[in-house]
C-alpha cells in the first residue's frame, strides 16, 4: 500500500509520537506534584484535627473527649472523618470505627494503609496520636472519597491523547493527500521528460511553498538544458548543411582531377584550390569550436579587469588601413577609460567581428563609428555603427543563429558565424548583442559591466 | 640544422620529415614519448617539434617539462590538436617556445621553426637591423633606406622590426597577427595584407629593388637577396 510507504504517514506518526511524549513529560510532574501536595495537605488537616482532639482530652479528660467525639460524629456526614478513641488496651471508647484496626502500628505517626471499613479493604490515611495515660486516638480519612477527582484527571489526559491522535492522523492524511499528489504530478512530468518530451515542465501553479520553489528551479534548469540541446541540434544541422557544401565542392574538384588528368600547371592550380577549400573547412571548424568553448562558460574563469576603450582603440587601429583601402573612414569615439571585467581576447574578437561586418556592408566613402560610452552605474556600452543596408527588424533575431546569412550577405565572404560569436561573447559577459536601426545602417554592440 | 620530430602519426611524420629535408634540415624521428625523451636528452638538436598527444596517454607537455628539468634548453615547437588559447598558454608555460595547432600548413610550421632557430641563435635586440640598404634601429626607432629617412607609425615600425628580425624567412599572417598585434583569432578580411601593402608603400615604392615580397600560400618575406 502506497499510504504505508509514504513519507507523509511516517511524518504524521512521528509528530503524534512527539506530541504524546511532550504530553507525558508535561503530565508526569504535574501528576506527581499534585499527588504530593494533596497527600501532604490531607495529612496536615488530619494532624491538626488530631491535635485539637488531644487538647480536648487534656482539658476535659477521657470522658470529655468521648462526649466531644460523639457530638461531632452525630453532626458529620457518614464516613467523612474516621475517628477512634481507644483505651490503653485498644478497646474503643468512642468513634465510628468498630474496632482498632490491626494493621495500624502502635507507634504514633501518619500512615497510609488498607483497612476493612465493612465494604472490603480500602486505602485510608490515618494519624495515630498517643494521649497521656496510654490512651490512643486515630483520626483518618478514606482516600476513596477523593477518587472521582483523580478519575477526572485521567479522563482529561485520555481526552487530550485522543484529540492529539485524531488531529495528528488527520494532519498526516492531509499532508499525504496534498504532498503525495504533488509529488505524483512531479514524478509524472519527470518521467515524461525522460521519455523525451523536453518541452514538459513541472507543475508550479500552486502556492509558492518549498515544493513550488523547487519545481520552479528545476523548471529553469530544464529551460537551460532544452536551450542547450536545441543549440546542439542547430549546430549539428548547420554542420551537416554548411560543411557538406565545401566538402562536396572539394570532392568534385578532386574527382574531376583524377578523371580528366589535365596538364601539370592546371593540376597544381586545382590542388591549390583544393587546399583553399580545406582551409575554409578548417576555419569553419575553428569558429565552431570557439563558439562551443565560449558557450560552455569555461572562459568565465579567465575574466580580468580590461579597458574596453583601449581594446576598441587597438581594434580601430588594426582595421584602419583596411577601411581606408575601401574608401571608408573608421572613427573612434570614446571619452574616458572604460574598465570592466571580461575576457580581453574574446572582447577583441567580438569587436573585430563587428567592425569586420561593418567593413563588408558599408557603402563607399561612408563613415563607420566605433563608440565606447560609460553609462551610469559603471556599465560601458560599445557600439559599431555603419551606413550599410542594416538588418530588417524581422531578421534581427535570426542573424545570431549559427550559419544564418541574411539576403544582404549573399555574395560576400564569410561563413555566417560572426554575429553568433559576438552574441556568445556578449552572453558569456552577462549581456546580449544589441542590433539597432542606425537610420540608415546598423548599430550593433553590447552593454557590459 | 638538426631537428627532432616527436610525432606518432605516420602520415604527418612523413610529410613533415620530407618537408624538413627539402628545406635543408636534417631530421630525426621518434614515434613515441620514451624514444623521443631518449633522443632529445642524448643527441644535440637545434630544435624539437613535439606532438602533444602521444601513444600510451603520454602528454608531450610532460616530456617537455622533464627535458627542461634536466637542463635541456633546445627550442621546442609544440604541435597539438587542442587549439584554444588556454591550451597554448599551458604549452608555453610547460616550457615550449611556440605552439602550432593541427591541422597546419607546412609553410606555417617551417616559418615558425625558422623563427625559433633564429631566436635561439640570439640576435641581440639592441643591434641595428640591416637588410640590403634598409637599416632599422630598434633603439632610436629610426628607419633609413639608402640615405633616405623613412617615417613610420609605431605599429608599422613594429611590423617592420618583426619582418627584419626574420629577414630571409617566410613569415605567415598568423605569426604577424600574434606577434605584432597580439591578435589570437582569424580576422575574416585581408587586414594583414592591407597593413603590408601600406608598409610596402613606404619602404619599397620609391626604390628599384623591392625588399618585401609575398610568398604564395604562405605569407611574406623580407629579403635583400633576389
Amino acid at each position: 500500500m502506497r499510504f504505508l510507504r509514504s513519507s507523509a504517514l511516517t511524518l504524521a506518526i512521528a509528530y503524534i509520537a512527539l506530541g504524546l511524549a511532550a504530553l507525558a513529560l508535561f503530565a508526569t510532574p504535574m501528576w506527581y506534584a499534585w499527588r504530593v501536595t494533596v497527600q501532604e495537605g490531607r495529612a496536615e488537616i488530619l494532624q491538626a484535627d488530631a491535635q485539637r482532639l488531644g487538647e480536648v482530652y487534656r482539658r476535659a479528660g477521657p470522658g470529655g473527649l468521648v462526649h466531644d467525639m460523639d457530638a461531632r460524629l452525630a453532626l458529620q456526614i457518614a464516613g467523612e472523618r474516621l475517628l477512634l478513641f481507644a483505651d490503653p488496651g485498644l478497646k474503643p471508647l468512642a468513634g465510628n470505627l468498630a474496632a482498632w484496626p490491626r494493621s495500624v502500628p502502635l507507634q504514633p505517626g501518619t500512615y497510609t494503609i488498607d483497612i476493612d471499613l465493612g465494604s472490603g479493604a480500602s486505602e485510608v490515611i490515618l494519624v495515630h496520636e498517643a494521649l497521656p495515660g496510654g490512651y490512643h486516638l486515630l483520626v483518618g480519612r478514606d482516600n476513596a472519597r477523593f477518587r472521582p477527582l483523580e478519575q477526572r484527571f485521567w479522563y482529561a489526559l485520555a481526552g487530550a491523547i485522543a484529540i492529539l491522535s485524531i488531529l495528528g492522523a488527520a494532519g498526516g492524511i492531509l499532508i499525504q493527500r496534498t504532498m503525495l499528489a504533488r509529488i505524483h504530478d512531479i514524478r509524472q512530468s519527470v518521467s515524461d521528460i525522460i521519455q523525451g518530451d523536453l518541452s514538459r515542465r513541472l507543475p508550479t501553479h500552486r502556492d509558492r511553498d518549498e515544493l513550488g520553489t523547487l519545481s520552479q528551479i528545476i523548471n529553469s534548469m530544464l529551460d537551460q538544458i532544452e536551450q542547450l540541446i536545441q543549440g546542439v541540434r542547430n549546430v549539428s544541422n548547420a554542420i551537416a548543411h554548411d560543411l557538406r557544401t565545401p566538402l562536396a565542392e572539394l570532392r568534385s574538384r578532386l574527382e574531376e582531377l583524377t578523371l580528366t588528368r589535365p596538364g601539370t600547371e592546371q593540376t597544381y592550380a586545382e590542388i591549390d584550390h583544393a587546399v583553399a577549400d580545406v582551409d575554409q573547412v578548417i576555419r569553419l571548424f575553428n569558429a565552431l569550436l570557439r563558439l562551443a568553448e565560449i558557450d560552455s562558460g569555461m572562459r568565465r574563469s579567465g575574466f580580468v579587469s580590461v579597458d574596453l576603450a583601449r581594446i576598441a582603440a587597438e581594434a580601430v587601429e588594426f582595421y584602419q588601413p583596411a577601411a581606408e583601402e575601401r574608401g571608408l573612414s573608421l572613427a573612434l569615439e570614446h571619452d574616458a577609460p572604460a574598465p570592466i571585467r571580461g575576457d580581453p581576447l574574446l572582447l577583441a574578437q567580438a569587436l573585430g567581428n563587428l567592425i569586420d561586418n561593418a567593413l563588408k556592408y558599408a557603402p563607399n566613402s561612408s563613415v563607420i563609428t566605433v563608440s565606447v560610452r560609460g553609462l551610469a552605474g559603471g556599465a560601458v556600452e560599445v557600439m559599431v555603427a555603419d551606413r550599410g543596408p542594416g538588418i530588417p527588424a524581422a531578421e534581427r533575431s535570426k542573424v545570431v543563429e549559427r550559419f544564418y546569412r541574411g539576403d544582404a550577405s549573399r555574395g560576400t565572404p564569410g561563413v555566417g558565424l560572426g554575429l553568433s560569436l559576438v552574441e556568445a561573447v556578449a552572453r558569456l559577459h552577462g549581456s546580449a548583442l544589441r542590433l539597432e536601426d542606425n537610420g540608415p545602417g546598423l548599430r550593433a554592440g553590447m552593454t557590459l559591466s | 640544422m638538426k631537428v627532432l620530430l616527436v610525432e606518432d602519426n605516420e602520415r604527418v611524420s612523413q610529410f613533415v620529415l620530407k618537408g624538413l629535408k627539402e628545406a635543408g634540415h636534417t631530421a630525426d624521428h621518434a614515434a613515441d614519448g620514451r624514444s623521443g625523451m631518449l633522443l632529445a636528452s642524448s643527441e644535440s638538436y637545434d630544435a624539437i617539434i613535439m606532438d602533444r598527444m602521444l601513444p600510451g596517454e603520454v602528454d608531450g607537455l610532460g616530456i617537455i617539462a622533464a627535458l627542461r628539468k634536466v637542463g635541456i634548453g633546445t627550442p621546442i615547437l609544440i604541435l597539438s590538436a587542442l587549439s584554444d588559447v588556454d591550451e597554448r598558454i599551458r604549452g608555453l608555460r610547460a616550457g615550449g617556445d611556440d605552439y602550432l595547432s593541427k591541422p597546419f600548413a607546412f609553410g606555417e610550421l617551417l616559418a615558425r621553426l625558422d623563427a625559433l632557430l633564429r631566436r635561439s641563435q640570439g640576435a641581440s635586440p639592441q643591434h641595428e637591423l640591416v637588410a640590403g640598404d634598409l637599416h632599422v634601429d630598434p633603439m632610436t626607432r629610426r628607419v633609413r633606406r639608402g640615405d633616405r629617412q623613412i617615417a613610420l607609425a609605431p605599429r608599422e615600425f613594429k611590423l617592420l622590426e618583426y619582418l627584419m628580425r626574420h629577414a630571409g624567412q617566410v613569415v605567415t599572417r598568423t605569426m604577424l597577427l600574434e606577434n605584432v598585434w597580439d591578435i589570437h583569432f582569424d580576422p575574416q578580411t585581408n587586414v594583414i595584407d592591407v597593413h603590408i601593402s601600406k608598409l610596402r608603400q613606404k619602404i619599397d615604392a620609391d626604390f628599384e629593388r623591392p625588399l618585401l615580397r609575398t610568398v604564395r600560400n604562405a605569407g611574406y618575406m623580407l629579403s635583400a637577396a633576389d
